[in-house]
């Protein structure tokens, strides 16, 4: 049979004493938060429970949205594949799972950077990496 | 004929009590999300340490958790939400993974803005808490750090089991993993967190 020590019954009790007082500090941080983050979350709960009566505004655009990101994706493939300087480079092994990132449909926000990434592309690297 | 009528019958007796249950669902989804947006917030943004990244991620897994799990029973709400936002942190960092990769494949020189220095990056608790509160505050803006320089599931377990005060099994749910690896996890985070703050925190 093995009893719980003195020593661990110790170190429980100052486990639960540490995680209590963090509770303390994390509630106290929770209580501090302004009144524009409360709005926001107050706005985005709204918004959730839309979905619930079944008003939430899915435009036709939306639909659009796998296309756009596939095609911006294929976009992407290509600039990789041709390097910098417009050199063919072999697709690494790492590109591929960059690829399956860019693809799922959370990664919109990345997607609309594209457009930023073009114009680095566009604009001329020197030897340093420097934009010129 | 007797059976038509007695099916339309019903069909009208359902139809408002329908509306009635939406309406309590919605009352209840409300209530949950209001008890648990604030501790989300902050949840995530001790783990992606950007206050509007995280409201998006809160809001985006309220959206998910209402259209995917709203009729799902309300106790099964509170792992099902963390789990989403969990997801959604972790997505999170893959994308400024492949983010910081593209940027560097364009631009070498992206390599200076490497490196992350958590003490610059904490938000100053001076700014917004009164004098009395500044001790706690200054405590909590050390919880943060220390959090954030644990593994990713440690941080989680030990989040979601003290600040939310989800169970084991509720956790396990949360960070889609066995009831086993959360109480490693979180046993893990704890001493690694007395271990770096013990002495500094009372």
């Amino acid at each position: 049979m093995n009893e719980p020590g003195e020593n661990d019954v110790k170190d429980l009790q100052q486990d639960e004493q540490f995680a209590e007082r963090a509770k303390q500090l994390f509630d106290g941080s929770v209580e501090r938060l302004d009144a524009a983050t409360l709005s926001r979350l107050n706005h985005g709960r709204q918004k959730a429970l839309e979905e619930l009566r079944g008003a939430a505004p899915h435009g036709q655009w939306l639909r659009w949205i796998p296309v756009t990101g596939v095609a911006a994706a294929v976009l992407v493939t290509v600039m990789v594949m041709r390097g910098p300087n417009g050199v063919d480079v072999p697709l690494q092994p790492a590109t591929a799972t960059d690829l399956e990132i860019l693809l799922d449909e959370d990664s919109l926000e990345m997607l609309e950077d594209l457009e930023f990434y073009s114009w680095l592309e566009a604009s001329d690297l020197d030897t340093n990496g420097n934009v010129g | 004929m007797s059976a038509a009528v007695a099916v339309f019958a019903v069909s009208c007796i359902r139809e408002p009590s329908t509306g009635a249950e939406t309406l309590q669902r919605e009352r209840q989804l409300n209530q949950f999300l209001a008890e648990v947006e604030r501790r989300a917030l902050r949840i995530a943004e001790i783990g992606i340490r950007d206050r509007d990244e995280a409201l998006d991620l809160v809001q985006d897994a309220m959206i998910k958790l209402v259209r995917n799990y709203g009729k799902r029973a309300e106790e099964e709400w509170a792992p099902l939400f963390y789990r989403i936002l969990q997801n959604g942190i972790r997505d999170w960092h893959r994308r400024q993974k492949v983010r910081n990769r593209v940027m560097v494949w364009f631009s070498r020189s992206a390599s200076s803005d490497e490196g992350y220095d958590a003490v610059a990056q904490a938000p100053d608790p001076a700014g917004r808490a009164p004098d009395e509160e500044l001790v706690n505050s200054e405590a909590m803006q050390g919880l943060e750090i220390a959090l954030q320089a644990l593994p990713a599931r440690q941080r989680e377990a030990f989040m979601l089991r003290t600040f939310e005060g989800l169970d084991v099994a509720a956790t396990a749910v949360a960070m889609g993993c066995s009831e086993g690896s959360v109480k490693t996890h979180y046993s893990r985070a704890i001493h690694a967190l007395r271990n770096k703050l013990g002495e500094h925190r009372q």
